[in-house]
């Protein structure tokens, strides 16, 4: 089971890396990535997740991430790993199925 | 404290007065501003890139502190911040002064302690091109800072700065990077505007239904233990614990930051748990049917094999920061937000302990630590335990990281949390002679005893000339094993006595060296010398130095093998 991470970063000087560097050191390894075009001080960044074993909590994750000051929003969504990525990548997701992990932080 | 008379001062820098009134740059913005925000002491070390700050800081209401090495200004600034819970403030230079700097920002981080870090950066336009002096500290500190920001417009520096001290002390603290490239601080940037405190952010509390959860499981434990950890010292929830303890009776452990949390002469209050942990600790969490987690988190130190850790106990959470909730181990019940306020909201009308806690108190009677060590040569404990008492509740410990360390965190005494200093989640050798010399400045008024080993004081040994320099009231005791004694103990018990590299024969005369520093100095060769020697160092007015010699077999005891589980502590 893959999980991903759908974050509101304001447009800081290194907020993108301090983002996925958080991400790999607290052991997730990065599947894939999306980030948007910012617009109106922020950007939507995407992540597709894997934890590197099984001790690690996805939930730990997103709270984990919401205290990085440059993160507006995290929403988590599991993803049906039996889906072939080319088909996961076509789908269009409804925006409801995307759940807030932790209170916006601004 | 007094400062060296000026003749012994070599400043051969032109006062201000001498010179013509400068224009105002960033750099007069950065000290403006700090003085504005309140900051009266910054620690640190010149070098090119930060030199237009160090111009500006002549004049400055702002007190520097030159240190003899980076790292000991982090260390500083970081007890001064622990002992006021204001962020410490520490600069240096690019490149090697930034990475010098490192190792105290992690310290800060791993403890979570508000400090701010200036840095000199090389000019905007060399940035990325390997200057001289050029690292990129902004992105090698990523992983050890709360925050951190470039500052590339010289007319935000204000508001920038006041937004970092913000950052750096609010919610969970931890340690502020500035980065200041060199143009910035050389351009125009007049008139500096004072930047205007920001309202504190009110703190979450959670819901009504997961208190009354938490009051039915503590209502049906038959074996609860508290547990208490640094978080409560930065939630500001001493007193409520304090006041939990009281109302409840519940056998109470600590961390090593717990210490001082819960009060001394607290009957109920069971010691440190873990590693290095007492007996009765360690027993009551394996037996517990119940633990309540107050501001700590599962550190392998306190929890030993974790999956063995209070095997049979379900696990009531309460921490500042959400991010530690389930973060190692799941908790039933977990309550982020005001501690005080949580631990109000969990009732015990329905608690029924006696037999337990009087279990646990009749254990930790069995279990005390004894100080009767034969032969005439110092022990450590002891002569810890006595110097900690003569102290009394003014006593403040600024320790290094070893067997001493332990000691200290088993037998001396602690009134407050914030009185003991103590690289915790880093364990840094090096942090004690800095730190109490931080740690002094701002409480002169108490007995700061700086406690080290042969091998940490060398760490940072060049300090002995700013506590010179300075005058500083710190009181140094150096127990000298002549090795690297923690890990001797462990090559002893884990390494089939394969010594390697602990053994430190070749030691200075740490008098003699204390001596060569201008500071007062001597040394305790036998147990009958130490009541003396205590005496001479708590009435010290100014730097002084005990280098007292001990056995150099003496472990710390118990102690919890690495990957094994708290209950099999092994004991002496």
């Amino acid at each position: 089971m893959r999980t991903s991470l759908r974050i509101e970063l304001a447009d800081a000087e290194g907020a993108l890396m301090r983002l996925i560097g958080l991400v790999e050191r607290r052991g997730f390894t990065i599947a894939a990535m999306d980030k948007s075009e910012t617009s109106g001080g922020q950007s939507t960044v995407t992540l597709s997740l894997a934890a590197r074993d099984g001790a690690r909590s996805m939930d730990v994750l997103a709270r984990q991430v919401a205290r990085l000051l440059d993160v507006r929003g995290v929403f988590t969504r599991d993803t049906d790993d039996r889906i072939a990525p080319e088909i996961a990548a076509r789908a269009v997701a409804p925006s409801d199925r995307w759940r807030q992990a932790c209170p916006p932080r601004h | 404290m007094t400062a060296l008379p000026a003749s012994e001062i070599d400043d051969t820098a032109p006062s201000a007065a001498a010179r013509p009134s400068p224009r105002q740059t960033g750099a007069h913005a950065v000290v403006r501003t700090l003085e504005a925000l309140g900051v009266t002491r910054v620690f640190g070390y010149p070098g090119g890139a930060i030199m237009p700050v160090y111009d500006a800081l002549t004049g400055s209401s702002l007190q520097h502190i030159l240190v003899r090495h980076e790292q000991a200004a982090a260390f500083a600034a970081d007890a001064q911040a622990r002992l006021t819970g204001k962020a410490g403030v520490c600069l240096a230079t690019s490149g090697p002064g930034a990475t010098n700097l490192l190792t105290g920002i992690a310290n800060a981080y791993l403890d979570s302690v508000p400090m701010i870090i200036l840095t000199g950066q090389v000019p905007s336009g060399l940035m990325g091109t390997d200057a001289f002096q050029e690292v990129d500290v902004f992105g090698m500190s990523m992983p050890v800072v709360k925050h951190s920001i470039i500052i590339r417009d010289p007319l935000k520096i204000p508001e920038m700065i006041a937004e970092a001290f913000e950052i750096a002390e609010s919610g969970r603290p931890g340690p502020v990077l500035i980065d200041l490239p060199k143009d910035v601080l050389q351009a125009e940037a007049y008139p500096t505007i004072p930047p205007q405190p920001r309202p504190e952010a009110g703190s979450s509390h959670p819901p009504e239904s997961d208190l009354a959860a938490a009051t039915a499981l503590l209502a049906r434990s038959k074996r609860p233990v508290f547990y208490i950890g640094g978080g409560v010292t930065l939630g500001g929830a001493v007193d409520a614990v304090r006041d939990f303890m009281a109302r409840t009776g519940i056998p109470t452990v600590a961390t090593l930051k717990g210490l001082g949390c819960p009060h001394p002469d607290s009957e109920t209050f069971l010691g440190m748990l873990g590693m290095h942990g007492g007996r009765a600790a360690n027993v009551a969490v394996d037996e517990s049917d119940l633990l309540i987690c107050c501001g700590a988190r599962f550190d392998d130190r306190a929890t030993g094999r974790l999956d063995t850790f209070a095997p049979g106990a379900r696990i009531i959470h309460i921490d500042g920061d959400a991010a530690e909730i389930d973060k190692l181990r799941r908790a039933e019940i977990g309550l982020a937000g005001d501690i005080s306020a949580i631990l109000a909201g969990i009732t015990n009308d329905w608690l029924d302990i006696t037999e337990w806690r009087d279990t646990c108190v009749e254990r930790k009677e069995r279990h005390a630590f004894r100080y009767d060590a034969p032969g005439s040569g110092v022990y450590a404990p002891a002569m810890l335990k006595q110097l900690s008492e003569a102290a009394g509740d003014d006593f403040i410990a600024a320790c290094d990281v070893g067997q001493h360390q332990m000691w200290v965190a088993q037998h001396c005494r602690f009134s407050r949390p914030e009185h003991h200093l103590t690289s915790a989640g880093l364990g840094a050798m090096g942090y004690g002679l800095p730190a109490g010399i931080g740690a002094a400045m701002t409480r002169p008024d108490a007995k700061v005893v700086t406690i080290t080993g042969d091998g940490s004081i060398m760490m940072n040994i060049q300090e002995l000339a700013t506590a010179r320099r300075y005058g500083v009231p710190v009181r140094i005791l150096l127990l000298d094993n002549a090795s690297l004694g923690l890990v001797r103990q462990w090559q002893e018990y884990f390494f089939d006595q394969n010594f390697s590299e602990i053994d430190l024969y070749d030691n200075p005369d740490f008098a003699e060296v204390a001596h060569a520093f201008g500071i007062e100095a001597f040394t305790v060769h036998s147990r009958e010398e130490v009541p003396a020697a205590i005496d001479r160092l708590l009435n010290a007015r100014g730097p002084i130095l005990a280098h007292v010699l001990i056995d150099p077999r003496e472990n710390v005891w118990p102690l919890v093998p690495p990957g094994a589980s708290n209950a099999d502590m092994m004991e002496d």
